[in-house]
């Protein structure tokens, strides 16, 4: 018998169609997108993903709050980077305790699953550089185990185009802006920086303001100059402030009549034993109400009058800040007592809020945090008036 | 007619990270100067003091620093002008990153050091020296709690890593 050589087989690919050229260039075909009848489909329809499925599985990757999120899909973080003036794989800072790299494309996406509007793009950009500042020290906000959360205080012509709540219920529920934008930092600091609770972030008990924190000054209700204007920035700029803070907590005072009534009742809610400032004394966020302010404006004081009387009157016995053997620096104490705040320029002084005569405060992270205020402004360094000053360029 | 329904894909939210590599210094054989850095937590600096009893005969330089915060540039310095520097105590969230990234900042200026951080907060320190490129960081375990304990309960608890503390610097 002959030997025949064996001819190669063919290897025919999986995918190949029996279909013969000379049909398919002769074939009339009405519908020019119409795949041969081997494909196994004859259409291919993009959907979005279920939001639903898509926060269960991200939340069992860990990659959320707890609460469910938008499907961050190309077209959504798209629409968010038309607003972004910067390249999306520009990073922008670098977040500790992961040393994750905050690209735009990054903050995007968290800001997609947070809910954002594609507009806050610029906002979030300005947050995210004002909490990489050292003086910030984010590594230390993120990882400690006291309950510090960020608050992000948003004033200015920018708060108006937002729609940004100053009046009642401003620190929440309900407005679409201040829950989402707080809500994106938190998760641009779980996705980005790695502050995931009980890995990078030690809270102890965490805190409903690691949720979201955010608010904006009630200008035209305040007696007195806006807090931003107070930092030397112009009337027309828009700025962004963060501040590690503790969520608020009320001053209630309906009766007060004059200004040192209503402050003392300020000052002794906020020198508790309980807080960081009484051990390392630092920041502290008051937030009138507009009729309290009225109340104390009405007597001619100004806002330089209220801040250098919280500070000096927010003291407490330094042995209560002492106990256990810890050691307060004696530069902070004064006659027995200590004052949680080092100068009338800790006192964040803002009015916000609607009708009714309460204040909250928020307790900072004492010294080991400062805040930061930046303009809201474009690359080339000139001042924003709105976000779609930062659209398309 | 045959329709296929696909899901678009979604965007990965995690930040990258670009890896850095710092060398770590070897511990000295023989030293002579050694900084004690306290950042002020409860226990500190008790458990310095025992660690810097099973030294023997050293010259000793007591640092303070800040404890959710980095040290001063002056702190830094201070702590730089020995051969040798330990830092304690990593208890808690922000005062271990900073007992971490001090250690590092000394590294980097060419101190050889050891950190002192609770069993509870070791794995985030090493994570945390890991992402900041050095993960051969040396970091000993001691009990949590610290805080809250009398002098005698600190005590007994440092007195616990003494033998991997010489161990490490080859004392026998």
């Amino acid at each position: 018998m002959m030997n025949m050589a064996k001819k190669d087989t063919p290897v025919i690919s999986n995918n190949a169609c029996g279909c013969l050229i000379d049909d398919i260039l002769e074939k009339k075909d009405d519908q020019g997108d119409r795949l041969c009848s081997t494909s196994e489909s004859d259409m291919e329809f993009f959907v979005d993903p279920d939001p639903e499925k898509t926060s269960v599985d991200f939340y069992q990757r860990r990659l959320t709050d707890g609460l469910p999120i938008i499907p961050p899909t190309r077209e959504r973080v798209d629409r968010f980077l038309n607003y972004s003036e910067y390249d999306p794989e520009d990073v922008l800072a670098v977040l500790p305790p992961k040393m994750g790299q905050a690209t735009m494309e990054k903050i995007a996406i968290n800001s997609v699953m947070a809910g954002c509007r594609p507009g806050f793009q610029p906002v979030l950009e300005h947050v995210i550089k004002a909490i990489s500042h050292d003086r910030f020290n984010l590594a230390g906000v993120n990882a400690t185990t006291h309950p510090i959360s960020i608050c992000t205080i948003i004033n200015g012509p920018l708060s108006n185009e937002l729609s940004i709540n100053s009046g009642a219920g401003c620190l929440g529920p309900g407005n679409m802006a201040s829950a989402t934008i707080g809500r994106s930092l938190r998760l641009c600091l779980i996705n980005i920086a790695g502050a995931v609770p009980g890995v990078g972030d030690h809270a102890t008990h965490g805190s409903p303001a690691k949720y979201s924190y955010c608010f904006t000054e009630n200008e035209y209700e305040s007696p007195w100059d806006p807090f931003r204007v107070e930092l030397d920035c112009r009337e027309e700029a828009s700025t962004v402030t963060v501040m590690a803070a503790e969520a608020p907590h009320n001053v209630n005072d309906h009766r007060s009549q004059i200004a040192e009534d209503l402050l003392d009742t300020i000052a002794h809610t906020a020198a508790t034993a309980g807080c960081n400032n009484s051990h390392v004394p630092g920041e502290l966020l008051v937030i009138m109400s507009p009729e309290h302010a009225k109340t104390i404006s009405k007597d001619g004081w100004e806002k330089e009058d209220v801040k250098n009387y919280i500070h000096e009157n927010s003291v407490l016995p330094t042995v209560l800040g002492d106990r256990g053997g810890r050691k307060l620096d004696d530069k902070w104490i004064r006659g027995g007592d200590v004052l949680i705040t080092r100068s009338p320029s800790d006192v964040l002084l803002l009015v916000s809020g609607g009708p009714g005569r309460h204040t909250m405060i928020s307790h900072g992270f004492g010294n080991g945090s400062l805040s930061v205020t930046l303009p809201v402004i474009l690359k080339d360094g000139s001042l924003s008036y709105s976000v779609e000053d930062f659209k398309n360029r | 007619m045959r329709v296929k329904l696909t899901e678009k894909d979604v965007l990965n939210p995690l930040g990258e990270v670009k890896g850095k590599n710092i060398t770590l210094n070897h511990l000295p054989y023989d030293f002579d100067r050694v900084s004690m850095v306290d950042n002020t937590k409860p226990g500190a600096d008790l458990i310095l003091k025992v660690l810097s009893e099973s030294m023997g005969n050293r010259e000793l330089q007591w640092v303070h620093k800040p404890a959710g915060a980095p040290a001063t540039d002056f702190q830094i310095q201070k702590a730089a002008s020995a051969d040798l520097a330990i830092l304690a105590l990593g208890d808690c969230g922000s005062c271990t990153s900073w007992v971490v990234l001090d250690a590092i900042r000394l590294e980097e200026m060419g101190i050889p050091t050891i950190s002192i951080c609770s069993d509870h907060f070791t794995p985030f320190a090493r994570e945390l020296a890991k992402s900041h490129g050095l993960g051969d960081l040396r970091i000993l375990e001691v009990e949590h709690p610290i805080a809250g304990l009398s002098t005698d309960e600190v005590n007994d608890k440092a007195s616990k890593i003494v033998p991997s503390f010489l161990y490490l610097l080859q004392i026998p």
